[in-house]
């Protein structure tokens, strides 16, 4: 039984940060309507340039701070010089661009860290074992599962206390109106475009300990992504939660029950959930 | 008028089959672009005549990949009813997935396609025993075609299997003609110029994009099927995330306002891979950093390019560009 208690704690972690993963593409499309295939990109710069900065000696601590802050920046510089340029195209160049800084950036870091892996350690405080009783478990991961419940409660106040969180949601219902609210739209987009980035690099800072960085880690994050937010219900944050945990949970169960079919899984308890609810979880039709 | 340009788009499809082997040294190669021209075909009747962005036709390309794959290794079947069941499965998977995937609309849409794109592949890594998982399908014949046991032709030599390929591909092209240029094409105009309004004047909105989509399914699983004959093998890469988006990427890289362009498309992007790759291992940057133009500044993709400076050429108005796609922009504009 222990090690199903195990599992259950495993797939909280591996959830959580596919929440971190999941909740920004679902903000970026419930603001900006439209699929975001850079997204994985920007995961998988984070855990390279986390990697870079424990190589040069930086502290983890700071690194986790200021990784996320720069591809956040990096990211709403692109959203206001050259995503935007695309907004009034049919939607299908919304998602072709990103397809093309996806494959930009993916193969950048092949030609920057070369075309293999590499391990990240994690800082000192976090290495080794807890045990209480039987129960025995890596601190990282624990160091994880607290760190984003903590910031998963920062975004969704963000979200819901902010004047930003309010444009942010209503700009979901309906852009125009907010817009002939007096709202400027435009600096909204960025801005949510830069949170969206910020979050997916801060999943990638988190995760390089874990599964170390490889430059193919971002197609998978967001193959991952996608049907978390399929999942959860698009442009929803609890969604996105409880998606990302739902599909964090069974992928970790099935990996003791059926090693070969763990992946295979998540997509059938897609179908199931489609099934009964079309418009996902927690999604609005 | 409309009947002469689109037997105008055939004629060139027929030319440059026939052009082809002039000027290209492999047979396989010439054999790979019109394989893809078939599926993005497949791709472009949906994105460009239906509106409908699909992430999914690698499930279909690799479903026909493996149903070949399996009816020759395993039991031995002649070519057509192979050919036959490949196309059959790439229906049945395509309305599987369309059952799921055409209940929502948009994004939504693209999202559902792009999830079961990654379900038929882990479905394809776990089931081992069908699909020889992380290995593939090896040992795919080309075994020669016959019909009531009289041999018509052989294509086990490259260049014979690319006339057959050519045979297949022109049939398809003039298939998916006869279907854009019937009533039920002309419907689907109307569903990707505004669905509401079609489905206002009673149409079931559904029903065609099921059908369509399941006639795209079959055209790429025969698409699939000729890749694995041609390469001897039906790999798991056929069927991965990375095949839908390639042949997204083809037919956008063509255009979508006819089905030449999709000819365009592959040929340009499996010539310049085949070429690219062999001078520089990270030329995926290239293609990103075309993407990302065509999407600034070439929507019309490679076609409107060529028509642009034709019509520059002829000193003619870019206006008169033909009325029938030219709306596609327009319509689905963010809303």
């Amino acid at each position: 039984m222990n090690v199903y208690v195990l599992q259950v704690v495993n797939g909280i972690g591996i959830g959580m940060l596919y929440f971190l993963l999941a909740v920004g593409l679902s903000i970026i499309f419930g603001l900006l309507r439209f699929v975001n295939f850079a997204h994985g990109a920007f995961y998988l710069l984070g855990a390279y340039f986390c990697y870079q900065a424990i190589a040069w000696g930086f502290n983890f601590w700071l690194t986790l701070l200021v990784v996320p802050v720069l591809i956040g920046a990096a990211g709403w510089a692109l959203e206001r010089t050259v995503l935007r340029r695309v907004y009034d195209k049919a939607h299908e160049f919304h998602i072709l661009i990103t397809v093309g800084l996806a494959l930009i950036i993916q193969e950048g870091v092949i030609m920057v860290w070369g075309p293999l892996g590499a391990n990240v350690p994690p800082p000192d405080v976090l290495q080794g074992i807890v045990m209480w009783g039987n129960f025995i478990y890596p601190k990282y991961r624990l160091f994880v599962i607290a760190f984003t419940a903590v910031f998963a409660l920062f975004l969704w106040w963000l979200l819901e206390g902010t004047r930003l969180g309010s444009a942010v949601r209503a700009g979901s219902e309906s852009t125009e109106m907010v817009s002939l609210l007096g709202i400027n739209v435009m600096r909204i987009f960025g801005l949510t475009f830069g949170l969206g980035a910020a979050t997916a690099a801060l999943a990638g800072v988190l995760a390089a300990p874990i599964r170390g960085a490889e430059p193919f880690m971002g197609l998978e994050a967001i193959a991952i992504a996608f049907v978390i937010v399929v999942v959860g219900g698009m442009g929803s944050f609890a969604g996105a939660l409880v998606g990302g945990l739902l599909i964090g949970i069974v992928q970790s169960l099935m990996s003791t029950l059926w090693p070969e079919g763990a992946r295979l899984m998540i997509y059938v308890a897609m179908g199931a959930v489609l099934l009964l609810r079309p418009h996902g979880l927690l999604g609005r039709g | 008028m409309q009947t002469i340009k689109e037997n105008y788009q055939l004629l060139m499809a027929i030319v440059v089959v026939v052009v082809m082997p002039l000027f290209m040294s492999s047979g396989l190669l010439a054999s790979e672009v019109l394989i893809f021209a078939m599926a993005v075909l497949g791709c472009n009747l949906l994105l460009g005549f239906t509106g409908l962005l699909s992430f999914g036709q690698g499930i279909f390309f690799g479903m026909g990949s493996y149903a070949l794959g399996v009816m020759l290794v395993r039991y031995q079947l002649p070519l057509l009813p192979t050919l036959v069941i490949a196309i059959a499965i790439g229906v049945v998977s395509a309305v599987f997935v369309g059952w799921f995937a055409i209940r929502q609309r948009s994004v939504y849409f693209v999202l559902l396609t792009l999830a079961f794109s990654q379900m038929f592949y882990f479905l394809a890594y776990t089931l081992t025993d069908i699909t020889g998982g992380d290995n593939g399908l090896l040992g795919v014949p080309r075994p020669p075609l016959t019909v009531l046991g009289v041999e018509l032709m052989e294509i086990a030599s490259p260049w014979q299997f690319y006339s057959f390929v050519a045979i297949c591909f022109i049939l398809v092209f003039w298939l998916l003609q006869r279907v854009t240029t019937s009533t039920f094409g002309r419907t689907l105009l109307a569903i990707r110029d505004n669905e509401i309004r079609a489905a206002a004047v009673g149409y079931n909105v559904r029903g065609f994009k099921l059908a369509v989509f399941a006639v795209s399914g079959g055209v790429t699983a025969l698409a699939g099927a000729l890749l694995a004959m041609m390469a001897g093998i039906a790999p798991l890469s056929s069927i991965e995330y990375h095949t839908s988006e390639i042949i997204l990427v083809m037919t956008i890289i063509g255009g979508t306002s006819n089905l030449f362009a999709s000819l365009l498309g592959a040929g340009f992007y499996v010539l310049s891979a085949d070429w690219l790759s062999s001078i520089w291992p990270r030329w995926l940057m290239l293609l990103g950093l075309l993407l990302m133009l065509i999407s600034l500044y070439m929507q019309q993709g490679l076609w409107g390019v060529l028509e642009k400076a034709w019509n520059a050429l002829r000193r003619k108005p870019a206006a008169a560009a033909p009325a029938l796609n030219s709306s596609a922009a327009e319509t689905e504009q963010r809303s």
